[in-house]
């Protein structure tokens, strides 16, 4: 599924992505700046691999993605992902490609109008996550919409002469602040 | 990679599946026993479409299934995972028929698996998510080695109620403390390399 159109405060919004969009994605995945936390900055970084995936994810009915606008200039992405629809679960993820724009709060805002649609748009149970624990920024964004710690992964990835844990939280429509 | 070879335990033997284990796949998957007690690899399906799972499971890169065999007879089957850098295993299903339960099939065969992780792929580390209500299955990750990390809350639903979701990490170090003398191979000796 595309995620609908949802604007948020500060120049955020969520809209439904674009193949243009998908296919920025292959220069972010191979910036060093954006790599620290996420993947191994290699794969089929092309753009016929962007095509199938943006096909693939439209047509799934167990995630949902939207691009991350800020200023209306797509900065990033943000979805669901293996939604298991009995359970009323699914594991949730967010990259800022535009690693000159860090900083200015806009995963929080995305991860809030993210997680305000699991609940009141398609009601969610529950979602999870798995955030390196060293990414203070992305862990604050997502503890900000209600998401607690539910246990560490201890070494779980190295990187530049450190092992990095693994974060691992959920959220619940009951933790959503409510001034959210 | 995707279809597992033979790795043999006491009483089981994990081996190379085949289209005929199919049947015996959809069997399962559609056992409430089975249902209640694990996470399902696939729901139960036309045969058509067990055969597309298989072609589909054959050309993955990174899952691998097996069949579980015990006196000549299927009684399982496991999937598994291998991390995207070749280091750990996410053992994700591992199921026994439950008309087969109770006569150890389950740790033997897990105990099998993870000698072939740990002493054969040379893996650092394998996980592991079970339900919290599933005491037969706790018991064998902890007699294996495995020590929660994570706890999903209200994370399965069964029987009209949710139900806890554990998480368990075994690292290689805990394999050789506790299970040294399993392994794939006996030594060769010094003549091997003369």
């Amino acid at each position: 599924m595309l995620g609908p159109t949802r604007v948020g405060r500060n120049g955020v919004s969520l809209i439904p992505p674009t193949l243009e969009h998908f296919k920025l994605r292959t220069g972010w995945r191979a910036a060093p700046e954006v790599g620290r936390f996420w993947g191994p900055r290699f794969g089929e970084l092309t753009e016929e691999r962007q095509e199938r995936r943006f096909k693939d994810t439209a047509e799934s009915s167990t995630e949902i993605e939207w691009t991350i606008a800020y200023e209306r200039e797509p900065v990033g992405f943000t979805g669901i992902f293996g939604i298991d629809w009995v359970r009323r679960d699914g594991e949730s993820g967010i990259v800022i490609g535009r690693h000159d724009l860090y900083g200015r709060g806009i995963a929080s805002e995305a991860v809030r109008l993210r997680t305000a649609f699991a609940w009141n748009e398609l009601r969610l149970h529950r979602v999870h996550n798995w955030i390196a624990h060293a990414n203070r920024g992305s862990r604050r964004a997502n503890e900000k919409s209600g998401y607690k710690q539910m246990g560490l992964q201890r070494r779980a990835f190295f990187r530049s002469g450190e092992w990095y844990d693994e974060w691992l939280g959920e959220a619940f429509p009951r933790t959503f602040p409510e001034q959210a | 990679m995707a279809l597992g070879g033979t790795i043999r335990g006491k009483k089981t033997t994990l081996r190379l599946p085949v289209e005929p284990d199919l049947d015996a796949y959809n069997r399962w998957m559609a056992d409430l026993r089975v249902r209640r007690a694990h996470n399902i690899w696939h729901e139960p399906a036309m045969p058509a479409t067990w055969k597309e799972r298989f072609r589909e499971i054959a050309k993955e890169t990174q899952a691998v299934l097996w069949s579980i065999e015990a006196d000549g007879k299927l009684v399982g089957l496991a999937v598994g995972y291998v991390w995207g850098m070749g280091n750990g295993f996410d053992l994700s299903q591992l199921v026994i028929d439950p008309d087969d339960w109770r006569k150890g099939y389950g740790f033997d065969v897990a105990l099998a698996l993870h000698r072939y992780l740990f002493d054969y792929l040379d893996l650092r580390r394998s996980d592991l998510e079970l339900r919290a209500d599933n005491p037969a299955a706790l018991r064998i990750a902890d007699r294996l080695g495995y020590v929660e990390y994570a706890r999903g809350h209200e994370a399965a639903y069964r029987d009209g109620a949710y139900v806890d979701q554990v998480r368990l990490l075994m690292e290689k170090e805990t394999w050789y403390e506790r299970w040294s003398s399993e392994r794939e191979y006996a030594p060769l000796g010094p003549a091997a390399t003369r």
